[in-house]
């Protein structure tokens, strides 16, 4: 279970003069459950990267309060990294390393035994559909290669939590519909916690049990996909999340 | 996980991934282990070439013939003459002959039996480095026919020669063997530093802005292992890599002795196994001073590429260093022992020149180099999670 509260972080850009304050996260709160997809919804911009760099501790928050599995990060932030899998913006494999030497280097990492690692490895790989990739070198492989790498690794320690943030940025149809096949596996099959990044509408609808809605780094909504359509009084989720992320200044644009 | 698991796993795949790039540990090992062996068996060829030259006591003359008592002297110091080619001129000025010429009068024995000073040329170029160290020699042995004419004289005319000398000189070179060397084989020190910093650049540029450029920092950063430990992972295998290459180079310089052309050289390059361990005992705290340094240096930048711009300081520093003791006429000075890679330069320079060290000597660039390498990591693993979300 991951417990957000009331996060906030603002950034100074500059110096002097020119400095400027960005607030880029205003009173974040997100609860994601476990045997739950919970989907952050927002704007690019709305502060959604910050918000997961805050929950794995890159970004020290202003203000507020994370905790995982009732690990607080402040007091363990080790402790919280260890129960959380996250494939994060930044995606980078080592190219001269292979897929599965990749994956098993952050199992290593995680405290997994170099056998334990091992047999992860290939159980993500069928999951993945990824094991004919396994024992490449990563130099050269494609967006989705690489993103399914990249997952594996962030799932090779079998965390309880797993924090996706836009995971199918580049991928294709085929690609994107193995992922949601197989983030379902893993809540259908072993009730793990998800949490979703996107600004994908579609994804949202097709797998999150609930979304929070997010904008200017604020918390503006959450619930099911239908309670949110209800609560923006819109039949399509589309015009129901430009509604309440742009209190419907969206329409305009 | 421990931190020396965690210190452990990292180490082991930083070092795998840097012996991987095959390409950059080929220009390595062709830069650090082959060159200065190559050099050195090239210097020591020319310094053959001089030898035998030396040997040889070869003068090249024009109108020798029209001096037989110049002729009778030379041949008595053993001295060869070869006439000089029609072109000698043009040859001396673009240095494709490598003795200076001497030009004879026609009229010289004329002169000499009259008692007029014959005027014997030396034409040597300033320029014809090869002709210009020969001067000396004729010069020398124009002298002594000089002394000898000079004595004959004397002697004919009842005088003793000696009323001519007032003092007499001798000169006595102490320097020993080694020490002799160790002008020529300077230059082995300069080799083996750039090997430390050449085998350890990549790996501490590629562990620092390498992680950053590929987006690989964030996810490593996710992981529950400390800060501490990855840092110190990664260190350990820039500076094995840089002790590795260290190792190979000065092993390097071990068969490369046999290959000398100059016998004297080869005699005089005492570069034995002792030599050897003593030179790796130096240059072990540098290697981990320095790698620790470029980590720092590299963990500021964005890119491998903006990585090297920024360590060209400390790749100039290490360079350029040893070249400050090897021109010093002022000879070492004890705040040198205080300053990497001044401090290694001057202690392998001791170690050539057969000089001894003693634990004081070595003890200041120890603990320079522990206290550098200490701040460099603690500097690098501060920096490590703000650079990564930058």
């Amino acid at each position: 279970m991951i417990a957000m509260d009331d996060l906030r972080k603002q950034f100074t850009t500059g110096r002097g003069r020119q400095a400027r304050t960005v607030v880029a996260v205003d009173g974040l709160t997100l609860h994601a459950q476990d045997g739950a997809i919970t989907g952050l919804l927002g704007p690019n911009g709305a502060g959604k990267t910050t918000s997961l760099r805050m929950l794995v501790g890159l970004v020290a928050p202003d203000s507020g309060t994370i905790r995982v599995d009732d690990v607080d990060l402040r007091t363990d932030p080790q402790g919280v990294r260890a129960r959380l899998g996250v494939l994060s913006d930044a995606r980078g494999l080592y190219p001269r390393l292979t897929a599965r030497e990749n994956i098993v280097y952050h199992g290593r990492l995680h405290g997994v035994a170099a056998d334990v690692a091992h047999a992860r490895c290939d159980h993500l790989a069928r999951l993945l559909e990824m094991e004919s990739l396994l024992d490449r070198r990563t130099d050269g492989f494609s967006q989705g290669e690489r993103m399914k790498t990249a997952l594996a690794r962030a799932l090779v320690h079998d965390p309880d939590n797993i924090v996706l943030d836009e995971p199918t940025n580049g991928l294709d149809v085929v690609a994107t519909r193995a992922l949601r096949e197989a983030l379902r596996v893993l809540r259908d099959e072993t009730g793990k916690c998800i949490v979703f990044s996107t600004h994908i509408m579609q994804e949202v609808q097709r797998l999150c049990d609930r979304v929070v809605v997010v904008a200017h780094g604020r918390h503006v909504a959450d619930g099911t996909v239908q309670s949110l359509c209800e609560q923006a009084g819109s039949d399509d989720f589309e015009d129901a999340f430009v509604k309440l992320a742009f209190g419907g200044e969206g329409h305009a644009r | 996980m421990s931190d020396w698991q965690a210190m452990w796993t990292v180490f082991l795949k930083e070092l795998k991934d840097a012996l991987r790039d095959r390409r950059t540990l080929m220009a390595v090992f062709v830069s650090s282990i082959a060159m200065g062996p190559l050099m050195l068996v090239v210097l020591s060829s020319l310094v053959g070439k001089f030898e035998k030259r030396a040997e040889a006591r070869e003068i090249v003359a024009i109108g020798i013939e029209a001096a037989p008592t110049l002729r009778n002297y030379l041949e008595r110091q053993t001295f060869t003459i070869k006439p000089a080619a029609a072109d000698w001129e043009k040859q001396l000025q673009d240095s494709k002959l490598g003795d200076p010429v001497v030009i004879v009068p026609a009229d010289f024995e004329d002169q000499l039996a009259h008692g007029q000073a014959p005027r014997i040329e030396v034409v040597y170029s300033s320029a014809n480095q090869r002709a210009e160290g020969g001067v000396s020699v004729v010069r020398h042995v124009l002298q002594g026919f000089d002394q000898e004419q000079v004595s004959l004289r004397l002697v004919a005319r009842g005088v003793a020669p000696g009323a001519l000398t007032v003092t007499r000189v001798d000169e006595h070179d102490i320097a020993d063997t080694a020490s002799r060397a160790a002008q020529l084989t300077g230059m082995v020190p300069i080799f083996v530093l750039m090997a430390v910093l050449y085998g350890s650049l990549n790996a501490a540029l590629d562990t620092t802005a390498g992680e950053r450029e590929r987006g690989s920092l964030e996810p490593l950063l996710a992981t529950p292992a400390s800060r501490g430990a990855l840092v110190v992972g990664k260190w350990g295998a820039a500076f094995a890599l840089g002790l590795l290459i260290a190792v190979l180079s000065c092993m390097s310089f071990l068969p490369a002795q046999s290959m000398l052309r100059s016998e004297s050289l080869a005699a005089m390059f005492r570069f034995g196994w002792v030599e050897a361990a003593w030179f790796i005992a130096v240059l072990a705290p540098f290697a981990a001073a320095l790698s620790a340094l470029m980590m720092a240096v590299a963990i500021r930048s964005r890119t491998v590429k903006e990585a090297q711009a920024n360590n060209v300081v400390l790749t100039m520093a290490v360079s350029l260093s040893p070249m400050i003791s090897l021109f010093n006429q002022e000879g070492e000075s004890s705040w040198n022992l205080w300053v990497p890679p001044m401090a290694q330069s001057a202690l392998m320079n001791r170690v050539l020149k057969n000089a001894p060290i003693s634990p004081l000597d070595i003890a200041p660039s120890i603990v320079v180099c522990i206290v550098v390498t200490a701040a460099a990591l603690a500097f690098v693993t501060r920096q490590l999670t703000k650079r990564a979300a930058q």
